[in-house]
């Protein structure tokens, strides 16, 4: 062994750390016959000592006894939040997992009803060519009054669950006559719309569809002659201020959607 | 005869994560004194040391679960959590103790000056400065001084604390060494610095 590999094992020679024996003794057997290792070799026994006193006379000391208290304290409190984390990432996948598939499914049944209920109560409201019987079918109030809803054209346009009669806790005899009264109405109405032709209702600008499905109203009005104009209809110029009668369909957005001409068969 | 054996310190971990408080009761009382004994050791200062170990053990309450079994012992991650916690105190306050610059401190200055204190280090007075000369150590070599020669550890276990290599450690603490040797005994170490003859005057044969 020369001085430079001496050097190299002084430190952990001086500590004990060298566990090869006979690497041991020969640096030992350097030390004795060279000063200056020798001097390097007392002065990190030295060292190791002095460091060794240090930590012997440290290892008395310890954290105060409050900072214990201080820790159990906030371990109790914090008690509610520290579950296993393991565990915890499990159940919280699983649970994802599970509340997405209820999603999922109550989605699908929701789309499902919703289609259902459309398919049993179409909102239709026939803007096709009708007949002229038909066409005038709904009519239920006289058309001299001006502005009247057709009662059985807007149930047609306003798409209804049908809902169970309440038990009605009016007179059995008031009752009756209010019956009476409404198949008289019907009546009336039949009649009127025997009594009319009317053309096919013609779209009035951009007709939206939606604004007619979720429910629309029809109203008799009455427009200048010259109106007919506009729609492509014959007008007899010799009569241009007359008026005569249209029923227009409104939207729930209240825009008129269309129109159509109404005329009483016994003019024709 | 029923034999009981005291439980491991990753066994009082994971029955203290589980919410046993006597498990972290018998965990602190285990590991206190040596993460409280690196902390002063490091920084000089008993508030750090006591605010250090505070931050440990709080964070083993937090955190604990992200302590891998498969890279060391609990006693390592602590020694781990505590060092970044004492070095993130000296990159804040600049550390409360003079650690490289013992030129301002005469009380030190005058202790190098006594000739020879290494003979007689032994002694209660010259212990402190060991001390003093430990905390002068920059912090990479303080840290290794301190874990190896003062808390003990083998170089395995310094190694997994530092998150470094063992051959770092074994040439940290050589130099560690040499620089403490240094600065216990200036008038030897003038010697070995300024005379070429004394490198010369080894036998390399």
């Amino acid at each position: 062994m020369n001085c430079q590999k001496f050097e190299n094992v002084a430190s952990e020679l001086a500590r004990g750390q060298i566990i090869d024996v006979e690497l041991r003794n020969d640096a030992l057997a350097h030390s004795e016959g060279c000063a200056d290792c020798a001097a390097q070799l007392h002065d990190e026994e030295m060292l190791t000592r002095g460091l060794r006193s240090l930590a012997v006379e440290m290892n008395s000391c310890e954290a105060p006894a409050a900072l214990q208290t201080n820790l159990l304290n906030a371990f109790r409190q914090q008690q509610v939040v520290v579950p296993m984390p393991v565990r915890k990432n499990y159940r919280r996948y699983w649970l994802a997992a599970v509340a997405a598939l209820i999603l999922v499914v109550f989605s699908v049944m929701a789309i499902r009803l919703q289609r259902e209920v459309k398919q049993v109560s179409p909102p239709q409201v026939a803007l096709g060519p009708q007949k002229p019987g038909k066409a005038s079918e709904g009519v239920s109030q006289s058309p001299d009054t001006g502005s009247q809803i057709s009662q059985k054209e807007l149930a047609v346009s306003k798409p209804q669950v049908e809902k169970p009669r309440r038990q009605s806790s009016m007179n059995p005899n008031l009752a009756q006559a209010r019956l009476a009264t409404s198949r008289n109405n019907k009546n009336v109405a039949s009649n009127h719309a025997s009594s009319e032709v009317a053309t096919d209702f013609m779209p009035i600008g951009y007709l939206n569809m939606e604004s007619v499905q979720d429910g629309a109203q029809i109203v008799r009005v009455e427009v200048p002659r010259t109106a007919l104009v506009k729609f492509g209809l014959p007008v007899n110029m010799d009569r241009p201020n007359e008026r005569v009668k249209a029923d227009v369909l409104l939207g729930v957005d209240g825009m008129a959607h269309a129109i159509r001409f109404v005329q009483d068969r016994k003019l024709q | 005869m029923k034999l009981q054996t005291e439980p491991t310190d990753a066994e009082l971990l994971r029955l203290m994560l589980a919410g046993d408080e006597k498990s972290f009761a018998m965990l602190y009382q285990r590991r206190q004194g040596g993460i409280y004994r690196f902390a002063l050791q490091m920084s000089g200062s008993q508030q750090i040391a006591e605010d250090v170990t505070h931050d440990v053990f709080l964070f083993l309450m937090k955190d604990g679960h992200v302590f891998d079994p498969s890279k060391g012992a609990v006693s390592s991650f602590l020694f781990g959590v505590a060092r970044n916690y004492v070095l993130r105190r000296f990159r804040g306050e600049h550390s409360t103790v003079p650690l490289h610059d013992d030129d301002d401190d005469p009380q030190f200055d005058q202790a190098l000056d006594e000739p020879g204190p290494l003979e007689d280090l032994t002694r209660a007075e010259t212990i402190e400065n060991v001390r003093r000369a430990v905390l002068s150590l920059p912090e990479r070599y303080r840290e290794v001084v301190v874990l190896c020669e003062l808390q003990e550890l083998s170089y395995g276990e310094t190694a997994e604390v530092l998150g470094c290599a063992i051959g770092t450690v074994r040439s940290r603490l050589h130099r560690a060494r040499s620089l403490l040797l240094t600065k216990l005994r200036p008038e030897r170490a003038a010697e070995v610095t300024t005379s070429a003859a004394v490198e010369s005057a080894r036998c390399f044969a």
